[in-house]
C-alpha cells in the first residue's frame, strides 16, 4: 500500500520531532513527574499553529514512555456523554492490560458550541478527576469558550517550524527517497507554507512525484501558479458570498495583500456584478473602501483597515440582489502598472504648464487650463511658427513630443 | 504667443476698463498708491493692468522693483513671507519709494494663508505695496478687503475684443473672415485672453481663419472624451467606458477634478427627470470631496458613473 510521506515519515519518537525542542522537554519532564504522584496540573495543552507537531509529539510521547493511548480527536462525537463515557471512564479506570494511559484531547477548539454543549466542562472535571495524564491540542487556546480547560492546564506552546529545524529534516527525507534536491527549493517550500509540517512534505511529495531531482525553478513555477489558483477562488467567494462573514473571511485567505486585493476586487466587480443597480452599489462600497485607505494613507490609523476591508469585501458582496448570469473571466488588475505611467504624465504636464506660466504671467494651474488646449493645436502642424513658439517657451522634446501626441490621439473617433 | 506679444504696455492701451486706468495712472502721477484688490473674471486686464502700472511707475527698468508671485504656485505662506521678505528688505533707489509685489490668484490662498498674508502686508508697508488678484473679492478675508482699495474688472464688450483682434490680424498678416473672428469672439465671453489664443490657434492651421476652423478649435480644445465616457456608461457598455476613463487619466494625464467639472455641466443636458439630476449633482459632489481627501479618481470616478448609469436606468 502506498502511504502518502506525512504517515511514512511521522516521527515515532520524541528524538524525531523536528523543531520545538523546549516544548518537548517541558511535556517530558511533565510526564516524568506523573510517575511519583499525579502533579497538580494533570492536562497538558499544547498550543499552537497547525503542522508545527502537536499530535505527532503526544503519540510519540506515549510510545516513549510507555503509554496507552486513548484518543478522542475532532471527528468523534463531543457531547457531554460520550465525552464523560470516552475521558471519564479512561481517566478512571486502568487499563485491562494493566498498562500505563494516555488519553488525548485533539483539536479542543473544534468544539462546537451547538452540538457538543457541556463538552469542555465535561472535558475540564474529568480531566480533574483524572488518575492518569490527559494531553489536548488546540490552535487557538485563547478561545474565551476554553478557559475552563486553561484553569487546570498546563499551557505548552509549539511555534511555526524555522528553516534550521526543517531544511535538515527534509534533506533527509528527500535522501531516503534518492531525490536530489536544491537547498534554495526547499527553503521555498518552507517559507510558502510558513513552516506548517504537514504541508511541506505533502508539496514535497507533489512536487517530487515522477522526478529525481528538485529545482529551485520547478518549485517556485508550482508556486506562483497555486497563488493565482488561490486569489481567483478567494475572489469567488466574495463575489458569492451570502453574509458578511463570509465574505470577510475568504478574503482572509486570500495571500495578496490588502492592496492587491482591492485591486483585484476593483477590477472584477463590474464585470462579476452585472445588474446596473447592483454594480452602483458594489462600486460605491469600493469608493468608500478606496476613502478609508486614503485616510489610512494620510494618517497612518491602521486601526481604520478592518472598515475598509469590510467595505471591499462584504459591502461588495452585499450589493448583489439579483442572481449572476452567467460564468465571466476575471481580469489582471493591470491599473497598478499603469498608474506609474500616469505619475510620469501628470508630472510632465505640471512642468509643461510651469514653463508656460512663466511666459505668460500666469499661474500653472491656468497655464494647463487655459494655454495648453490651445498651444497643443499651435504644434500640431509642423510650421515655422510652431518651432518658434517651442523655442520661445523654452520647450524641450519630451515635453513637445507629449503634448503633440495627446492631439494626435484624440483624433481617433 | 500672441497674448503676451500684444498685451497692452500703457496703461492707456488697455480698453473698456476706463474708471480703472483713470485711477491708475493717478497713482501714477502722485507717485504713490494704497494696496490694491482687482476682482474680476480671467482675461478682463488684471495682470496687464499691474505690469503697465508697474511699467509707468518704474520706468523701462520696472523689473527691479516689480515681482510677480502666483498664490496656487507658491506653495504655503511661508514661501510668500520669505519672498517678500527678501523683496521688500532692499528699498530702490528710484524716485519712487515703494516696490510693487503682485500676488496673483489670491483667491485661491486658504482662510489661514490670507491671515498670515495680512500681517505680512502690515509689516512691508512702508516698503512695499501689494497688488492682489483675484476672481472673486467675496473669497478674500474682510481684513485684506479693508486695507486695499477695490477695483473690479468687467467682461470686456464685444466689439473692444474684435477690434483687438483684429489688429492683431493685420500686423500677423493673418488672413481672416470677419464671420471668423466673430465667432471667436462670440465664444470667448469677453475674456480676451481666450479669444487672442483661440485666433492664434486656429491661424496655426495656415488657411483662412473661418468660422469653421473656429468652431474646430473651440471643439477640440474641450476633452470631449468625458462625453463619451458618460455615453458609454448610459447605453450600460461599463467596462468600456472605464477603460475609457482609465485611458483619459492615464495617457492624457486629465485630472480627476476635471472630469468631475466635466460630469457637472454635462448631467444637467441630459434626458433625466428634474429631481434626479439633483441626486446625481450630490452624488458628484460627494465624489468631489472625496477627491479632496486623497481617494483614488479612477475608482471615485468610476463609482460615480455607476452610480449615474444605475439612476438613469430608473427614470
Amino acid at each position: 500500500m502506498h502511504a502518502s510521506w506525512t504517515q511514512k515519515y511521522r516521527p515515532r519518537h520524541l528524538s524525531e520531532v523536528a523543531g520545538n525542542k523546549d516544548s518537548i522537554l517541558t511535556l517530558r519532564e511533565w510526564f516524568t513527574s506523573w510517575s511519583s504522584s499525579p502533579p497538580k496540573k494533570k492536562g497538558a495543552l499544547l498550543y499552537g499553529p497547525a503542522g508545527t507537531g502537536k499530535t505527532v509529539t503526544a503519540e510519540a510521547a506515549s510510545r516513549d514512555l510507555g503509554f496507552d493511548l486513548v484518543e478522542m480527536n475532532a471527528s468523534d462525537k463531543r457531547s457531554t456523554a460520550s465525552v464523560e463515557r470516552v475521558v471519564g471512564t479512561a481517566a478512571q479506570q486502568g487499563s485491562l492490560t494493566a498498562g500505563k494511559r494516555l488519553i488525548l484531547l485533539d483539536e479542543v477548539d473544534g468544539i462546537d458550541p451547538s452540538t457538543d454543549r457541556g463538552a469542555v466542562e465535561a472535558m475540564a472535571s474529568a480531566i480533574e478527576r483524572t488518575i492518569w495524564p490527559v494531553v489536548l491540542t488546540a490552535n487557538d487556546p485563547w478561545d474565551p469558550r476554553l478557559s475552563a480547560l486553561r484553569n487546570v492546564c498546563l499551557m505548552i506552546q509549539f511555534k511555526r517550524l524555522g528553516l534550521r529545524d526543517s531544511v535538515p529534516y527534509l534533506k533527509r527525507i528527500c535522501l531516503s527517497e534518492n531525490i536530489e534536491v536544491e537547498e534554495k527549493a526547499l527553503r521555498f517550500i518552507v517559507e510558502r507554507d510558513e513552516g506548517d509540517m504537514r504541508s511541506i512534505l505533502n508539496d514535497l511529495e507533489t512536487l517530487s512525484a515522477g522526478t529525481r531531482t528538485l529545482t529551485y525553478d520547478n518549485v517556485t513555477w508550482l508556486g506562483h501558479r497555486d497563488r493565482k489558483e488561490n486569489i481567483f477562488e478567494v475572489l469567488g467567494s466574495i463575489f458569492n458570498a451570502k453574509t458578511c462573514m463570509w465574505a470577510k473571511k475568504a478574503a482572509g485567505l486570500a495571500d495578496v495583500d490588502q492592496e492587491m486585493l482591492f485591486e483585484w476586487i476593483y477590477e472584477n466587480a463590474p464585470t462579476q456584478i452585472e445588474d446596473p443597480k447592483d454594480r452602483a452599489r458594489a462600486l460605491e462600497a469600493l469608493a468608500k473602501a478606496d476613502l478609508f485607505m486614503a485616510r489610512i494613507r494620510r494618517t497612518q490609523d491602521w486601526g481604520l483597515l478592518s472598515y475598509a476591508i469590510d467595505l471591499m469585501t462584504a459591502g461588495v458582496a452585499m450589493s448583489r440582489e439579483h442572481a449572476k448570469t452567467g460564468w465571466v473571466k476575471m481580469r489582471f488588475p493591470e491599473r497598478l502598472k499603469l498608474k506609474a505611467k500616469a505619475r510620469r504624465q501628470k508630472a510632465l504636464k505640471i512642468a509643461i504648464g510651469r514653463k508656460i506660466a512663466s511666459k505668460c504671467h500666469t499661474s500653472t494651474n491656468s497655464a494647463i487650463k487655459y494655454y495648453l488646449p490651445y498651444v497643443k493645436q499651435m504644434l500640431e502642424k509642423e510650421s515655422k511658427t510652431a518651432e518658434e513658439l517651442v523655442r520661445w517657451l523654452d520647450l524641450d522634446e519630451e515635453m513637445t513630443e507629449s503634448i503633440t501626441l495627446g492631439v494626435a490621439k484624440s483624433k481617433r473617433p | 504667443m500672441w497674448s503676451e506679444k500684444y498685451r497692452p504696455q500703457l496703461l492707456k492701451e488697455i480698453k473698456n476698463q476706463t474708471d480703472i486706468v483713470e485711477r491708475l495712472q493717478l497713482f501714477v502721477k502722485t507717485r504713490s498708491m494704497p494696496h490694491c484688490l482687482f476682482a474680476g473674471p480671467p482675461g478682463t486686464g488684471k495682470t496687464t493692468a499691474s505690469l503697465c502700472l508697474a511699467r509707468e511707475l518704474f520706468g523701462e527698468r520696472y523689473m527691479d522693483a516689480y515681482m510677480e508671485l502666483n498664490a496656487s504656485d507658491a506653495r504655503g505662506i511661508d514661501v510668500v513671507r520669505t519672498t517678500v521678505k527678501e523683496f521688500a528688505r532692499i528699498s530702490t533707489i528710484s524716485r519712487v519709494p515703494f516696490k510693487l509685489l503682485v500676488l496673483d490668484e489670491a483667491d485661491n490662498m486658504t482662510a489661514d494663508a490670507q491671515q498670515a498674508l495680512r500681517r505680512t502686508m502690515e509689516r512691508y508697508a512702508e516698503t512695499c505695496r501689494f497688488v492682489l488678484s483675484c476672481n472673486y473679492s467675496g473669497r478674500i478675508i474682510e481684513p485684506i478687503q479693508s486695507r486695499c482699495a477695490l477695483f473690479r474688472f468687467t467682461r470686456l464688450k464685444e466689439e473692444d475684443v474684435l477690434s483687438h483682434l483684429e489688429m492683431i490680424g493685420k500686423k500677423e498678416n493673418t488672413k481672416y473672415e470677419i464671420q471668423g473672428l466673430k465667432a471667436v469672439v462670440s465664444a470667448s465671453e469677453g475674456d480676451v485672453r481666450r479669444a487672442i489664443n483661440t485666433f492664434q490657434a486656429a491661424a496655426s492651421f495656415g488657411k483662412k481663419v473661418d468660422e469653421q476652423t473656429v468652431f474646430q478649435v473651440i471643439g477640440r480644445a474641450k476633452p470631449q472624451d468625458v462625453v463619451e465616457i458618460l455615453s458609454l456608461a448610459l447605453k450600460n457598455k461599463f467596462i468600456e467606458s472605464r477603460d475609457r476613463l482609465r485611458n483619459l487619466l492615464i495617457e492624457y494625464g486629465i485630472s480627476g477634478q476635471d472630469v468631475i467639472k466635466q460630469l457637472h455641466s454635462e448631467v444637467f443636458r441630459m434626458d433625466l427627470p428634474e429631481a434626479k439630476k439633483i441626486e446625481i449633482a450630490e452624488a458628484i459632489g460627494d465624489a468631489d470631496f472625496r477627491l479632496a481627501q486623497g481617494a483614488d479618481e479612477e475608482v471615485q470616478l468610476s463609482a460615480l458613473l455607476a452610480q449615474i448609469a444605475s439612476k438613469f436606468r430608473e427614470k
